[in-house]
Parts: structure tokens; sequence; C-alpha cells
């Protein structure tokens, strides 16, 4: 084992790691401007998708875009609101809570599994060097 | 982590004190070596010296592993660096080059035991 070599597991598991806590940064965003009616540029806030690539031939992950959602605002209509247009709705971000909550499972168990596999390679090596003994 | 590097310095020590022993060795009983050299004519036998220079720099690779894990430690604790994840992947590195050190330490110290114990 070389040491710049025997680390693959190591470095590809660590990889998902890091773009899985890009991921539930993302989420983590999306969640708390659920609400956002202005997110600076007097549109109400988008829903931001994060996109992944395969880094180099190593098969590690890296974060590859930061997308945003295109899809239409929601519309509440509330009359009383200062924001309401003259038919008494307001546009409110495309944010979807249930499916935040829903990708956020999903990213906290693929950062799970990331660990596994990170402590499974670990679990192995110690296997291999027990042969030593 | 202070307790690793200087057990890495032990080890490197234990090493040197091999080595130095090993070549007291051969310079005096140099017949049993050129004994077992016509036995052995070949030139790709590998010395035992050698393995424990090897060992040698594979050390250093470690020691240099250790270190990177105890500045990222450290640049976390400092706030310097909130990445605990860059943190992880270094101090599991260095855990894992280190148990391969100290198995391969193990053997070579015992074979070498086993070497000098036996009856002439």
């Amino acid at each position: 084992m070389k040491v710049e070599n025997g680390f693959g597991p190591v470095d590809i598991a660590i990889s998902g790691l890091q773009a899985q806590g890009k991921q539930i940064e993302i989420i983590s965003s999306n969640v708390a401007n659920a609400r956002t009616t202005n997110a600076g540029n007097g549109e109400p806030y988008r829903r931001l998708e994060a996109t992944f690539k395969t880094e180099g031939d190593t098969g590690g992950v890296k974060l590859d875009k930061i997308l945003t959602d295109t899809s239409e605002f929601l519309k509440v209509l509330d009359p009383g609101h200062p924001l309401a247009d003259e038919d008494g709705y307001v546009a409110m971000p495309n944010v979807n809570l249930p499916v935040e909550m829903m990708n956020l499972t999903i990213a906290t168990r693929v950062y799970q599994a990331n660990t596994a596999v990170l402590k499974r390679y670990q679990q192995m090596v110690e296997t291999t060097l027990e042969l030593l003994r | 982590m202070v307790n690793i590097n200087t057990n890495i310095s032990e080890i490197q020590n234990a090493m040197k004190g091999i080595l130095e022993q090993k070549s007291l060795q051969s310079k005096n009983d140099y017949s049993i070596s050129n004994l077992s050299k016509s036995a052995n004519s070949d030139n790709t036998k590998i010395e035992f010296g050698d393995t424990i220079k090897a060992v040698n720099n594979y050390i250093s690779n470690v020691d240099n592993l250790q270190t990177s894990s105890d500045v990222s430690i450290q640049d976390l604790l400092s706030g310097k660096n909130e990445d605990i994840t860059s943190v992880v992947s270094a101090v599991a590195k260095a855990d894992l080059s280190f148990k391969l050190l100290i198995g391969v330490r193990n053997k070579i110290i015992e074979a070498y035991k086993q070497t000098m114990n036996m009856p002439l």
C-alpha cells in the first residue's frame, strides 16, 4: 500500500461527505427562504438545486453547479398583504416544504452511507494488518 | 498527538539501532555473509538493512501525514478552517498509515529477534 494510493476509498468517501454537506446547506437555504418575498431582485426567492459531477478518474463526487428552479411562483390569496396584486394574490417562493424535507432525508442518508463506507474501509485495512501479527 | 510523534521518533531510533548493529554484525562475521552470497549468487537479493531503510522512508511519509493531521486539527480548533470532513480525512489517513507502520515494525523486530536467537 503506497501512502498516496491506498487512500482512494477514504478520499472518495470524504468527497461524498463534502458534497452532501453542500446539498444540506442548499436545502437549509431553501427551507429558511420558504416565505421570502424579496430575494434582493424584487422577485420572491427561487428554489436552489445542486447538481453533482464525478471528480476526475478517482471516482469521487464534486459539486457541479447550483441552479435555480425555474418553475412558477406559488400564488397565495392574501388581499390584506402589502405586496398583494389587484386580485389579492401574493407571489411566494416556489419552495415546496415536503419536497425539501424529502431531499433532506435523502441527503442525510447518503451522508450516513458515505461515513459507513469510510468506517468499513478502515476496518478492512485493520483486518488486513491483523495478518501481520 | 504529541505522543504519536514521540512514538515515531522512538521507532526511528530503534530502527537506526538495528541498522547499526546489523552493519557491525556484517563486518564481524563476513564469512557467513560470503557463504550465503555464494549460495545465493543472483543480485536481486534484498538485504535486511535495505528493508529497514525502506521503513525509514515510510516513517517520514507517516510523519508528514501525522503533521498534516495535527495542523488540520489546530486549524479547526482555532477557527481557521471550518470544514470538519477534511480533518476527518487527514486523521483517517494518518491513523491507517500509522497502523501499517506499527504492524511492519512489529514484524521486523520479531524477525530480527528470531535471527538473533538462532543458535550458531
